[in-house]
C-alpha cells in the first residue's frame, strides 16, 4: 500500500466522522407544549431573487399580523413568533427550508410561502408531515389538483377567474364597441398565464379573436421582439398575465413602439406602488385585477390598514393583505380547535373545521371548497387620473371604467 | 508513482481497510443518529454532492480536462427520469437506469464535439451544453413543463417522509460506493494509465500509440452516465424539478469546486471535497441564513484552491505531514511533467514566466 | 408569414442588438488573444458596470452615460491587475483550465456580492427618456437603445483605430500573432498582453452601461451572456477580432429575424447550434487563422 494512500485514508476518514458527528449535533432543542411557550410559527419566504419584491411585502403582512395579534394577548393565551427563513425564489430550498422548520426546529404552525412555483413543492412536504397548510399565494389551477388534502387558499378568487368581471363587462357591451382582436402575452409562471388565460378563454368562447399568444420564462430582460410582434398585430386590445418586472418592461416595450391599445390589462404589476414611477406615470388607463383594497369596510380590515399604516408609515398592499389573511384564517382555526401543535389530532382538527367553516378576513368572508379553492371573486381596478380605482364590479366601484383607453 | 516503504506494506493495507471500515460504519449508522428526518435530508444532500463530484473525477481527474458542464448531464438525468416515470409510466428505478443509458449516448456526439478540440473550446462546449439544455427545457413547454416545473411521482408512494429519506439516504450510498469503486477499477486498468499519460502529455501520449481520441471519450461517456444516474436519483428523491436549478452552471462549478479541493487524483478527493463544501454550505444556512454571500465564499474557495493548491487538500496536507516528518517531497508525491521540466529548467538558470508558455502551444 | 414591416422592425431590433454583441464580443477575444484565456467574468464585469450605472443614477441623478468616466479607466486597471497579479502566476502547463476556473471563481464573487448589496430584485434605469422612440422607415426605434448601439459602435470603431494605427496596436496585433516573435522584436510582450487584458475589460464597462439603459438587470444576468458571447468568439475563430464583430452581428441579426416565427427562448438557441455547428465543421471558426487552429 502506498504511502498516499494511507494518508488519504487517515484524511478521509477523520474529516468524515468529525463532518457526519457535529453535523448530528447540530440540531435543534425540542419545545415543550405549555401555555408559558410562544407559538411558533415557520414560513419560507423568497426574500431574495426572482420573487423577493412580493416575498417582502408577504413577510410584512405576517409580520404586521403577528404584532396586532401579540398586542391583544396572543393566542390561546400564548405569544406567536414567527420563524421566517428565505429561499431565494428556489424550490430546492423552499423545500428544505419547511423540512427544517418541521424537523429541526419543529415548529407548531406553518404559513405558505410565496408564489405558486414555490407552493406546489412546499404543499408536498407540509401535507406528508400532516401539517395545515395555508398559504398566501398559490392561486394557479394546479395547486388544487395535486390532491392536497390540508391546502388551503387565503385569496378570494383563483388566477383563472381574476378577470371575470372585465370578462363579463367586455361580453355585455354592444357588440360594435367591442374590443375585436386581442394579443396576449404571459410570463410561463402558471399564476400569471393563470389570470391571462382565464380571460382568453371566456373572450375567445364568445367570438374575440386571438392574434398573438406570446409566451416567455421569468427570466427574460429583452421585450423588444414580444413588443414588436403584438404592435404589429394592431389588437384592439393587449392582455399581459405578468408578475412585476415583465410587466413594467413589457409595458415601456410596447410604449416605445407607440403602439396604442384600446384596453390594456396586466396582472399584478400596476397594483404596486413603485409602478407609476417605473414606467414613467404613463399609466392611463390600464387595468388590473387585485383581490383586496384598502377602503373595503370589513370589520378585521379597518384595524388592519390602521395599524399597519402605523407600524410601516404606509397602507397595506395585496400581498400585505394577502399574507394577513392566512393569518387570520389559521388564527380562526387555532381558536376553534384550541390548539396550536405539530401532534397529528391538532392539524387534523385545524384542517377539519376550515373544510366546514367560514373565516371572516380582511379580504371579506372566506370559505372553500374541497381542494381548498376559495368561493369569492376578484375586483377590477384602473387608473383613472393617475390613481388606481377599482372599477367593477359596480358594487364596488370608485370610478366608471374608461373605454377606450387614452393614449399613453 | 514512487512509493515510501518505511512499514512493511501489509501494515499500510490493514490500516486502509481499517480506515475504510469505519467511514462505512459511521456512514452507515449515520441515519440512525440523526435526530431529526431534516439532517437525514442534509445526509443526502452531501452524498448526492459526493456522487456528482466522484463522476465529474472520471474525466476531471483522469484526462485533466476541466468541464463546467457536468451540471447539464445531472439536469437530463433528472429530467429522464421524471419524464419516463410520468409521462412514459416506467416503474421508476427502470426509468432512472433508462435514462442514464440515454443521457450516455447523447454524450458520445458531444463528447464528439468538444473533446476535438483541446483546453479553450471544451470548456466553452461544456458551458454551452448547459446553457442550451436550459433554454430547450424552459421552451419546449409541452413536454417538460417549461418554468412552471415538472413534478416526478413518488417512487414509493405511501411512505412517511421520515422513511423516505431514509431509504434514499442508503440508496445514494450504494451509488457512491459503485462510482467509487469504478473509478477505483479504472485507475488501476492499463485504460487509466493510458488516460492519465493524456493528462501529463497529450502529444507524447499520442504519438506513443495510445488512441487518445477514443479513450477521452469513452471515459467522458462514463462520466456522463454516473453524473446522469446522480441526478435522477435525486429526481426521484426530491419530487420538484425546475429547469433553472436542474441546468445551471453553479452546481456544475460545484462539482469542479469539491473535486479539486479534495484533489483530483485522489479517489476519496472529490468525496472528501464535497463533504466539506456540502457541509459548509448547510451550516451556513443554518446560522446565517441564506444570503449571496455563499456565492462570494464559494467563488473565494475556488480562488484559492486554483492560485495556491491546484492538486487539493489531500496532496497539500500529505505535503505538510510528509515535510514534518522530514522524508523528501517527491518521495510521496505525484510530480506532473511539466513540474518536473520546471524544476530542472530552474536548476538550469533559466527563468520561467507564467505568461510565456502557453499550455499546449509550445 | 409576418408583415414586411415586422419584417423590417426585427431587422433594425437584430443590428441594435449585434453591435452590442459585437463589443463584448471583441473584448472576449482579445483576453484569448493575448492570454489564451477564456475569460468567464467578462460578462459578470459587464453586469457591475450596469450596475454601476444604475446605482449612480438612483443615488445622485446623472445620466448613467457619466459613469463611463470613472468605469472605463477603472475597469481598464482592474483587467490589467488581474492579468499581471493572477494569471501570470498559474501554471504554464493547465493555463487554459486553470484560467477558466480563476476568472470563473471571480464571477461568482461579483455575482454574489453584488446580490448582497442590491438584492437579487430586478432593476431598471429610470430616465425621462425610457419610452421615447423615434420613428425610422416604418420601424419604430427606441432612442435608448439607438443610444447604446451608437456606444457600442463608438468603442468598437476607437479599438480598430487603436489596433489599426497605433504603435501599441501594432505591439498588441504582434503579441496576438506570435508571441515568441514580437519578444525578438523587442516587444514587452507581458507589459502588452496586460494592457490589452485591460482594454478587453474596458469594453465590459461600455457595453455594460449601455446595458443599463434599456434593460432590467439582475446579479445573474451574466450567465445569459457570456453563452452567447461564447459561442461567437468560437464562430468568429478563437482570437480574431474582426471575426467575433462580423459572427456578432449576423448571430445577433439571426437571433432577432428567428423571434419571428419562434419564442423568445428558442431563438436564442441559435447561438449555440452555430457553436456545435462550427466545432463540428470548423473548429478553427470562420475567420481565425492559424492560432485558433489548435484550440
Amino acid at each position: 500500500m502506498t504511502r498516499t494512500h494511507r494518508l488519504q485514508a487517515r484524511i478521509a476518514l477523520s474529516t468524515l466522522s468529525l463532518m457526519l458527528t457535529t453535523s448530528a449535533c447540530v440540531s435543534g432543542s425540542g419545545s415543550q407544549d405549555s401555555s408559558d411557550d410562544p407559538i411558533v410559527i415557520g414560513v419560507s419566504l423568497p426574500l431574495t431573487g426572482d420573487f423577493s419584491e412580493p416575498g417582502k411585502g408577504v413577510e410584512r403582512g405576517y409580520k404586521a399580523w403577528a404584532k396586532i395579534v401579540n398586542d391583544k394577548g396572543g393566542l390561546l393565551g400564548r405569544k406567536v413568533e414567527l420563524k421566517i427563513l428565505d429561499d431565494q425564489s428556489n424550490a430546492d430550498r423552499v423545500v428544505s427550508d419547511y423540512e427544517q422548520l418541521i424537523g429541526r426546529d419543529e415548529v407548531d404552525l406553518v404559513f405558505g410561502p410565496f408564489s405558486t412555483r414555490l407552493v406546489v413543492p412546499s404543499a408536498r412536504v407540509v401535507e406528508e408531515y400532516g401539517m395545515l397548510f395555508v398559504e398566501p399565494a398559490g392561486a394557479a389551477p394546479e395547486v388544487f389538483t395535486q390532491g392536497f388534502e390540508n391546502l388551503f387558499y387565503a385569496a378570494p378568487a383563483v388566477a383563472d377567474d381574476h378577470y371575470n368581471h372585465l370578462a363579463e363587462y367586455i361580453l355585455a357591451m354592444p357588440e360594435s364597441e367591442r374590443p375585436k382582436t386581442v394579443a396576449y402575452a404571459a410570463m410561463d409562471d402558471p399564476f400569471a398565464q393563470g389570470t391571462a388565460y382565464g380571460l382568453k378563454e371566456r373572450l375567445q368562447k364568445a367570438g374575440i379573436r386571438t392574434v398573438t399568444d406570446e409566451v416567455y420564462p421569468p427570466n427574460t430582460t429583452d421585450f423588444g421582439n414580444i413588443a414588436a410582434k403584438i404592435a404589429d398585430s394592431k389588437a384592439d386590445m393587449v392582455v399581459g398575465g405578468t408578475q412585476y418586472q415583465d410587466g413594467v418592461n413589457l409595458i415601456v416595450a410596447l410604449q416605445q413602439l407607440d403602439y396604442q391599445p384600446k384596453m390594456a390589462a396586466f396582472s399584478t404589476a400596476p397594483t404596486e406602488p413603485e409602478f407609476a414611477k417605473a414606467i414613467g406615470n404613463k399609466t392611463e388607463g390600464i387595468l388590473a385585477p387585485t383581490g383586496y383594497t384598502q377602503k373595503a369596510d370589513y370589520p378585521s380590515n379597518k384595524e388592519f390598514v390602521e395599524k399597519y399604516t402605523k407600524q410601516y408609515g404606509k397602507a397595506p398592499e395585496e400581498d400585505e393583505a394577502n399574507a394577513y389573511t392566512t393569518g387570520q384564517v389559521v388564527a380562526a382555526a387555532v381558536e376553534a380547535a384550541e390548539c396550536a401543535s405539530q401532534d397529528p389530532d391538532c392539524q387534523d382538527k385545524l384542517v377539519k373545521w376550515l373544510r366546514g367553516n367560514t373565516v371572516d378576513t380582511v379580504v371579506g368572508p372566506l370559505k372553500w371548497d374541497d381542494k381548498g379553492r376559495p368561493q369569492s371573486a376578484h375586483m377590477i381596478q384602473q387608473w383613472v387620473d393617475g390613481e388606481i380605482q377599482i372599477v367593477l364590479p359596480d358594487a364596488q366601484k370608485e370610478a366608471d371604467l374608461v373605454y377606450p383607453k387614452p393614449k399613453w | 508513482m514512487r512509493r515510501g516503504s518505511e512499514l512493511p506494506s501489509r501494515t499500510h493495507g490493514l490500516l486502509h481497510l481499517g480506515a475504510l471500515l469505519a467511514a462505512v460504519a459511521v456512514a452507515l449508522s449515520f441515519p440512525s443518529m440523526a435526530p431529526s428526518p431534516y439532517e437525514i435530508t442534509v445526509g443526502i444532500a452531501i452524498l448526492n454532492y459526493a456522487v456528482l463530484s466522484t463522476s465529474w473525477n472520471f474525466v476531471g481527474g483522469f484526462t485533466g480536462y476541466i468541464s463546467l458542464g457536468h451540471g447539464a448531464f445531472a439536469g437530463l438525468g433528472a429530467y429522464g427520469t421524471g419524464l419516463l416515470t410520468a409521462k412514459a409510466e416506467l416503474p421508476p428505478f427502470v426509468a432512472l437506469f433508462v435514462a442514464a443509458a440515454l443521457v450516455a449516448v447523447l454524450a458520445v456526439p458531444v463528447g464528439y464535439a468538444a473533446l476535438r478540440v483541446r483546453g479553450a473550446s471544451f470548456v466553452i462546449v461544456s458551458i454551452a451544453l448547459v446553457l442550451i439544455m436550459l433554454l430547450v427545457f424552459q421552451s419546449w413547454a409541452s413536454l417538460t413543463g417549461g418554468s412552471r416545473g415538472l413534478v416526478v411521482p413518488r417512487p414509493f408512494p405511501g411512505m412517511l417522509r421520515a422513511e423516505h429519506h431514509r431509504t434514499f439516504y442508503f440508496l445514494f450510498l450504494a451509488l457512491l460506493a459503485t462510482a467509487l469503486l469504478s473509478w477505483w477499477v479504472i485507475d488501476r486498468s492499463r485504460f487509466g494509465m493510458g488516460l492519465k499519460a493524456i493528462r501529463e502529455d497529450e502529444d507524447k501520449a499520442q504519438s506513443l500509440g495510445t488512441p487518445t481520441y477514443t479513450y477521452k471519450l469513452v471515459v467522458f461517456v462514463v462520466s456522463a452516465a454516473f453524473t446522469a444516474l446522480a441526478g435522477g436519483l435525486y429526481a426521484l428523491w426530491f419530487g420538484d424539478l425546475d429547469p433553472v436549478f436542474q441546468f445551471s452552471i453553479l452546481s456544475g462549478a460545484y462539482m469542479v469546486l469539491m473535486a479539486l479541493l479534495g484533489g483530483v487524483r485522489h479517489l476519496y478527493g472529490p468525496l472528501l471535497g464535497a463533504v466539506a463544501v456540502g457541509y459548509a454550505l448547510e451550516y451556513a444556512k443554518v446560522e446565517y441564513g441564506d444570503t449571496p454571500l455563499h456565492l462570494v465564499v464559494a467563488g473565494l474557495l475556488l480562488f484559492v484552491v486554483v492560485m495556491f493548491m491546484p492538486d487539493g487538500v489531500i496532496p497539500a496536507a500529505g505535503a505538510l505531514l510528509a515535510r514534518f516528518r522530514r522524508t523528501g517531497e517527491t518521495s510521496i508525491r505525484e510530480v506532473t511533467a511539466a513540474e518536473l521540466r520546471g524544476r530542472r529548467e530552474q536548476d538550469d538558470g533559466t527563468e520561467v514566466r507564467g505568461s510565456e508558455r502557453t499550455t499546449r502551444g509550445a | 408569414m409576418p408583415s414586411l414591416s415586422l419584417v423590417f422592425q426585427s431587422v433594425v431590433l437584430g443590428v441594435l442588438l449585434g453591435g452590442l454583441y459585437a463589443l463584448l464580443a471583441a473584448g472576449l477575444t482579445l483576453y484569448f488573444g493575448v492570454m489564451r484565456v477564456v475569460m468567464i467574468a467578462h460578462s459578470a464585469f459587464l453586469i457591475l458596470a450596469a450596475y454601476l450605472a444604475w446605482y449612480a443614477h438612483r443615488e445622485t441623478g446623472i445620466d448613467p452615460l457619466l459613469t463611463l468616466v470613472v468605469t472605463v479607466p477603472l475597469f481598464f486597471a482592474a483587467g490589467v491587475a488581474i492579468q499581471r497579479l493572477l494569471l501570470t502566476r498559474l501554471r504554464p502547463a493547465t493555463l487554459t483550465m486553470m484560467s477558466v476556473l480563476l476568472t470563473f471563481s471571480v464571477a461568482l464573487v461579483i455575482e454574489g456580492l453584488l446580490g448582497y448589496a442590491f438584492s437579487g430584485t430586478q432593476r431598471r434605469i429610470r430616465l425621462g427618456y425610457s419610452s421615447a422612440s423615434i420613428e425610422f422607415f416604418g420601424a419604430r426605434v427606441a432612442v435608448v437603445k439607438l443610444i447604446a448601439f451608437g456606444m457600442a459602435a463608438l468603442a468598437l470603431l476607437g479599438l480598430y483605430v487603436l489596433m489599426k494605427h497605433s504603435r501599441f496596436g501594432q505591439a498588441l496585433r504582434a503579441t496576438i500573432q506570435h508571441r515568441e516573435a514580437a519578444q525578438l522584436l523587442g516587444i514587452d510582450t507581458d507589459r502588452i498582453a496586460g494592457y490589452g487584458f485591460g482594454l478587453g475589460l474596458a469594453t465590459a464597462a461600455v457595453g455594460g452601461t449601455a446595458l443599463s439603459l434599456d434593460t432590467t438587470i439582475y446579479p445573474s444576468l451574466h450567465w445569459h451572456w457570456i453563452g452567447p458571447l461564447m459561442a461567437i468568439i468560437v464562430v468568429g475563430g478563437l482570437g480574431s477580432v474582426p471575426g467575433a464583430a462580423i459572427a456578432a452581428m449576423t448571430l445577433g441579426m439571426l437571433q432577432s429575424l428567428l423571434q419571428l416565427e419562434l419564442s423568445t427562448t428558442w431563438a436564442q438557441t441559435v447561438f449555440y447550434v452555430a457553436l456545435f455547428a462550427t466545432l463540428a465543421v470548423r473548429p478553427q471558426g470562420f475567420f481565425g487563422g492559424r492560432l485558433a487552429q489548435r484550440f
